[in-house]
């Protein structure tokens, strides 16, 4: 279940944490979900470079202290836009569950 | 001694990732800076047991190249399109500067030469008129497509799709290639061969070349398909 929402879960860790290198994502993804994500760490990287290849992340290469080459990824406008998007549909979706669970109706949109 | 066991995961990486050479260098260096800010960050400092806790907790070297594998895939095959597009392109320019250099050329075609010649134009025309639209449809096809998260039956189905209508332009511009080759020999039959025939026999080997650079991608492009395959049931 996780899986299918690694897009939009890498997409708010980097609009959180601003420009930022895979490890800064995955430790920005575990300290927001007080840990509760246990992904293998490697996944993450094939998932920014495939959000990267549909342009909602850009990516440069830096040194880091450690005199390492560093990937850091930023979020585009179009990945800002992606984010709100599914930030809606998972509102919808967690508000839907919510009612159904805590047994509350969930609020009526108008026709 | 101790740095050789996170070099040695890198290098099983590397060699997974071995289907694509560029993509291969560039996540070596972006895993192994991530590697080391694991140890960096992990209490026990840089020993053995904080590297095999670093290479665990990123996971299974093969298992994420087979996840790269899909991204590779799917890069290569808009670029395939791409150049499917550029090559039918090219053949265009080939064909429409030997058209030019018959204008320019005071050569004269005989009657029964000329009825036969209407007709493999015919063909040659309506060929190469299918080529471009298959190939742009091909092109957008592809193009508008998500970029899959895995090799699953969608992708494949879409795979499958764009394979078929790649396969669709490439016969249509072989025929039309062909007809070309066959308009340009009906010209010169009965003509002794000069230098200014090479202009012609120079625009259908560029043709050729053009047709030989697609049927290559599309093979390339099933062959990555295949060994992508291979990846993700091993």
């Amino acid at each position: 279940m996780l899986k299918g929402h690694l897009d939009m879960i890498v997409l708010a860790a980097l609009a959180a944490a601003g420009s930022a290198h895979g490890y800064a994502v995955i430790e920005e993804i575990k300290q927001r979900s007080g840990g509760a994500f246990d992904l293998p760490e490697g996944t993450i990287y094939p998932a920014l470079h495939r959000l990267e290849q549909a342009g909602l992340l850009s990516s440069r290469w830096t040194t880091a202290d450690s005199g390492r080459r560093r990937r850091v990824y930023t979020l585009t406008k179009a990945g800002t836009r992606a984010l709100a998007e599914r930030r809606a549909i998972w509102k919808q979706f967690s508000d839907a569950i919510g009612g159904l669970l805590g047994g509350a109706r969930p609020r009526e949109t108008p026709a | 001694m101790i740095q050789d066991f996170i070099q040695d995961y890198l290098e099983r990486l590397a060699h997974e990732l071995d289907f694509d050479r560029s993509l291969s260098r560039c996540v070596r260096q972006e895993v192994e800076d991530h590697l080391w800010e694991a140890v960096a960050a992990d209490p026990a400092g840089n020993t053995f047991e904080s590297q095999s806790r670093a290479i665990a907790n990123f996971g299974d070297a093969r298992a994420i190249a087979a996840e790269f594998a899909v991204l590779s895939l799917t890069r290569h095959s808009r670029r395939a399109a791409l150049i499917a597009v550029l090559v039918i392109a090219g053949v265009f320019i080939a064909m429409k500067a030997r058209v030019a250099w018959y204008a320019a050329m005071p050569w004269a075609v005989g009657d029964d030469i000329r009825a036969v010649s209407a007709e493999v134009m015919l063909i040659d025309r309506y060929a190469f008129l299918s080529s471009v639209i298959i190939g742009l449809v091909g092109w957008i096809y592809i193009q508008t497509r998500n970029i899959p998260a895995a090799f699953d039956p969608a992708y494949r189905s879409q795979l499958r799709r764009f394979f078929l209508i790649c396969r669709a332009a490439a016969v249509a511009l072989i025929v039309s290639v062909a007809s070309d080759a066959v308009l340009t020999a009906l010209r010169f039959s009965g003509m002794e061969f000069s230098a200014t025939s090479l202009v012609s026999i120079l625009s259908i080997a560029i043709e050729i070349a053009c047709v030989g650079i697609l049927v290559f991608q599309i093979r390339r492009i099933a062959l990555r398909a295949t060994s992508t395959a291979a990846l993700m049931q091993s």
